[in-house]
């Protein structure tokens, strides 16, 4: 049978190319979202204290107490960068795949693998920035951005999203405050 | 091999090829030293050093990155943004001999670089109102 598609392939071809290749790179990737504002309000606090060197150390024994290890502190710019590993498992999940593969194997006999997709571990990097307020003295700006990793039971990276949600930072902020009361009766 | 297969083939065979990136290119990037620099950097006379950092700092979190790392003697902040897709910038910032204060931003999604202008031009039309809102002393 003669194939005809002389008219075909070319522009299969070119289109094959360019779209195989082109970056995607979203247009709005550097815009800012309409949500900027109600996030910076979740992410930042103000408190008083005496000294850049009080809260910074409040700051970075508050990261201590929630298990966190410090990765890096840039002081005159006020960054404190901080990480750790920590388990994700969720039992529920787990005992729904676990369950999903026997009633896989039970019916097509073949290899199932489901429950090597549930989430494993999480790494969780957070990032908090205390500097001066520029309007008034004694008072310093904390903005804290959190970020996780989850991976499934076979390592592969299962979901990457920053943390929004607005009860876990205002966990950490009420134990930066009780931290900072403490540095301060510490040093009284 | 029937003549179907082969016009199969080679579109296939060219897609893949024309894929391909190559080790060498990769390793010393693919653009024009000076056309790049162009587009990532742009020139401020109203704060210093320390504060446009600071204004650097507030634009990638309102951008929702993660700072990495940042170093104000070397003028280096890094961050990351996990969210839908990966992306990773570094902006320095620098003092010139005319006191002027250069900040050039660089930014990869995932394993392509960010080559287009108007991203660009979209990271320093955010830093331009962090930079004012710096200047006026709002937090």
């Amino acid at each position: 049978m003669p194939v005809r598609c002389s008219g075909l392939w070319l522009p299969l071809l070119v289109a094959g190319i360019f779209s195989g290749c082109a970056a995607t790179i979203p247009d709005d990737a550097l815009r800012l979202p309409a949500s900027t504002l109600d996030i910076r309000s979740i992410q930042t606090r103000t408190f008083a204290a005496s000294s850049e060197n009080e809260i910074l150390a409040a700051t970075i024994a508050t990261l201590q107490d929630m298990e966190y290890n410090i990765d890096r502190i840039e002081k005159p710019l006020g960054v404190i960068t901080a990480s750790k590993v920590s388990d994700a498992d969720s039992t529920g999940e787990t005992t729904a795949l676990i369950i999903l593969d026997v009633l896989c194997v039970i019916s097509s006999g073949g290899p199932c693998d489901a429950s090597s997709s549930a989430k494993d571990k999480q790494h969780i990097m957070l990032t908090m920035v205390v500097l001066p307020s520029l309007a008034r003295e004694h008072e310093y700006v904390t903005r804290i951005t959190i970020q996780r990793v989850i991976f499934d039971k076979a390592e592969r990276i299962k979901v990457l999203e920053r943390i929004d949600d607005a009860e876990i930072y205002q966990q950490i902020f009420d134990n930066l405050s009780k931290a900072i009361f403490i540095q301060v009766s510490d040093n009284d | 091999m029937t003549k179907l297969t082969r016009w199969l083939l080679l579109p296939g065979l060219i897609l893949v090829a024309g894929c391909a990136t190559t080790t060498p290119a990769d390793i010393t990037g693919a653009g024009t030293q000076l056309a790049i620099r162009e587009i990532q950097t742009r020139e401020y006379d109203t704060l210093d050093k320390q504060m446009t950092m600071r204004s650097v700092i507030a634009t990638l979190q309102d951008l929702g990155f993660n700072i990495d790392q940042a170093h104000l003697e070397l003028g280096t902040v890094t961050a990351t943004r996990l969210h839908e897709y990966t992306m990773r910038m570094t902006v320095t910032t620098v003092e010139k001999d005319n006191g002027r204060i250069a900040v050039r931003a660089n930014a990869r999604i995932g394993e392509n670089p960010v080559q287009d202008p108007a991203t660009y031009q979209d990271f320093f039309v955010v830093l331009d109102k962090a930079m004012f809102l710096t200047l006026n002393k709002v937090d």
